[in-house]
């Protein structure tokens, strides 16, 4: 992974693996609004959270803890975490 | 391998996965070995990613399996205030809910029903005080809602075109239920109602009095070719009777349930891990941190947020949403409650594989035993492992 990931980035790839992961249809990394509300808008629940939360920890290396799911909220949230995360 | 006793069954601790790159040695055992040869080396446990997790074609082949129901979101109704039986140690006739003016308009389930859909509800459990005694209300409610569940105690055969899962309490053999539930050859009827029907599963509560009865309960279930999973009694809030579990009986219950599973295997719908989760010395809520509205402040995801428990009256009140309302939180061992707890942690299940496995049983048995149409498949894990350390308090 860069030293510094662009955010732009970061998000594609949270889209890559939020719709692989929940198989999302009718939509591209591209297409996904970044600040779509996943848990009101796209009915993203727990278990879907927790899903993805673990690709990423594989992905990227950093421990996402369950407290902070309700956080998540949307796709520059997840992406703006992770770079905390990331950097902290 | 070393092991822990933990309630009388075999228990393998948490520090002490097997590493099979590392030769077969434990966590444990390696740490021995670095205190021998040095002084203070830490050998932190092996973190698991989770696709090594889901490598093993058997394990990827459960989950996804099991993820295909993740869109699964309940809520409780009790159905009517009326009983046939009074049953010591009911929640149903516990706290106010027993009070509440029972709501007999049919167009006003069915509108409850719609409503619920609206919000996202996709699974509906029929409960309290006994559903069997509102037939009509079932209809309507399976009209609007297919996915479902009713629990009853079986003396009142339930329509065959209500396709829900229908659970059946028995609480002891023949002798106890005439105790405890004043009902005269219950199994017997139960049975007549119900053998056959591929609906029904019985649940089996084990109270600290009717631990050795579970045996001759489960061969005649068997021999009529009956389905049954097991419930532990949780106490009401105060309670304090002859039914409350002790340490020992605990014991006893997981000695019993894993009997039950090598006896049974074929008409037992149950796991290892589902015996350990229910018959530890800490309740649900302690081991797991239970999601229910009742004990979870937050409103922004999972049961938190969808989760209600409707009163006979068609209202309901999130201070006390779980369930099984007016269970004494310390004392929760439920299956219902297990099955939305247990299931909702599996972050804290994927640290290695067979703590994911056990998780995975877990899940398959709670589809199993709540949805029509699933098969439970193998056990992947037959080892009794120890749940997760406890969550930390929520954050504020």
């Amino acid at each position: 992974m860069p030293e510094r990931m662009d955010t732009q980035a970061l998000i594609l790839r949270i889209a890559t693996i939020m719709i692989e992961e929940l198989k999302l249809e009718d939509v591209t990394p591209e297409t996904f609004d970044p600040d779509m509300d996943l848990v009101d808008e796209l009915g993203v629940d727990s278990m879907d959270l927790a899903t993805v939360a673990l690709v990423l920890q594989d992905e990227y290396g950093v421990f996402i803890d369950e407290d902070d799911y309700p956080t998540l909220k949307t796709l520059r949230l997840i992406a703006e975490y992770l770079q905390k995360k990331l950097h902290s | 391998m070393s092991e822990a006793k933990t309630c009388g069954a075999r228990v393998r601790r948490r520090d002490d996965h097997r590493d099979p790159k590392a030769g077969g040695a434990t966590d444990r055992e390696r740490r021995a070995a670095a205190d021998v040869l040095s002084a203070p080396v830490a050998v932190a446990p092996r973190r698991w990613k989770f696709s090594e997790l889901l490598a093993p074609p058997e394990v990827r082949e459960r989950w996804e399996k099991v993820r295909k129901y993740f869109f699964l979101r309940e809520s409780t109704y009790d159905m009517t205030n009326r009983c046939n039986l009074r049953c010591d140690g009911c929640y149903y006739y516990e706290g106010e809910k027993q009070f509440a003016r029972e709501n007999d308009d049919p167009e006003a389930w069915r509108d409850l029903m719609r409503r619920e859909k609206a919000r996202g509800i996709t699974y509906v459990v029929l409960a309290g005080a006994e559903p069997s005694l509102v037939p009509e209300r079932l209809a309507v409610c399976f009209a609007e809602a297919p996915l479902g569940c009713i629990a009853t105690n079986g003396v009142r055969r339930i329509d065959p075109a209500v396709g829900y899962r229908i659970h059946i309490s028995v609480w002891g053999n023949d002798a106890t239920s005439l105790r405890v539930r004043k009902a005269k050859g219950l199994l017997g009827r139960q049975i007549d109602n119900y053998a056959g029907d591929p609906r029904a599963v019985f649940v089996y509560t084990f109270t600290r009095e009717n631990v050795g009865e579970c045996a001759g309960v489960m061969d005649t279930l068997a021999a009529a070719g009956c389905r049954a999973t097991f419930n532990v009694f949780s106490a009401p809030v105060g309670y304090t009777g002859p039914l409350r579990h002790d340490a020992a009986s605990l014991a006893r219950t997981r000695d019993v349930m894993s009997g039950m599973m090598d006896r049974h295997p074929g008409h037992v719908l149950f796991s290892p891990y589902n015996a350990v989760a229910h018959t530890e010395v800490q309740g649900l809520h302690d081991l797991y941190r239970c999601a229910y509205p009742r004990r979870n402040p937050s409103t922004a995801l999972g049961l938190g947020r969808s989760f209600r428990q409707f009163r006979a009256d068609l209202t309901w009140d999130r201070d006390v949403a779980c369930c099984v309302p007016d269970t004494d939180c310390d004392d929760c061992r439920h299956y219902a409650a297990g099955s939305a707890v247990v299931t909702a942690r599996l972050y804290r299940h994927a640290t290695d594989p067979g703590t994911f496995r056990a998780w995975l049983d877990y899940v398959d048995t709670y589809l199993a035993v709540w949805v029509m149409g699933y098969e439970k498949g193998e056990t992947l894990c037959q080892e009794m492992i120890a749940p997760p350390d406890p969550l930390p308090a929520r954050k504020p």
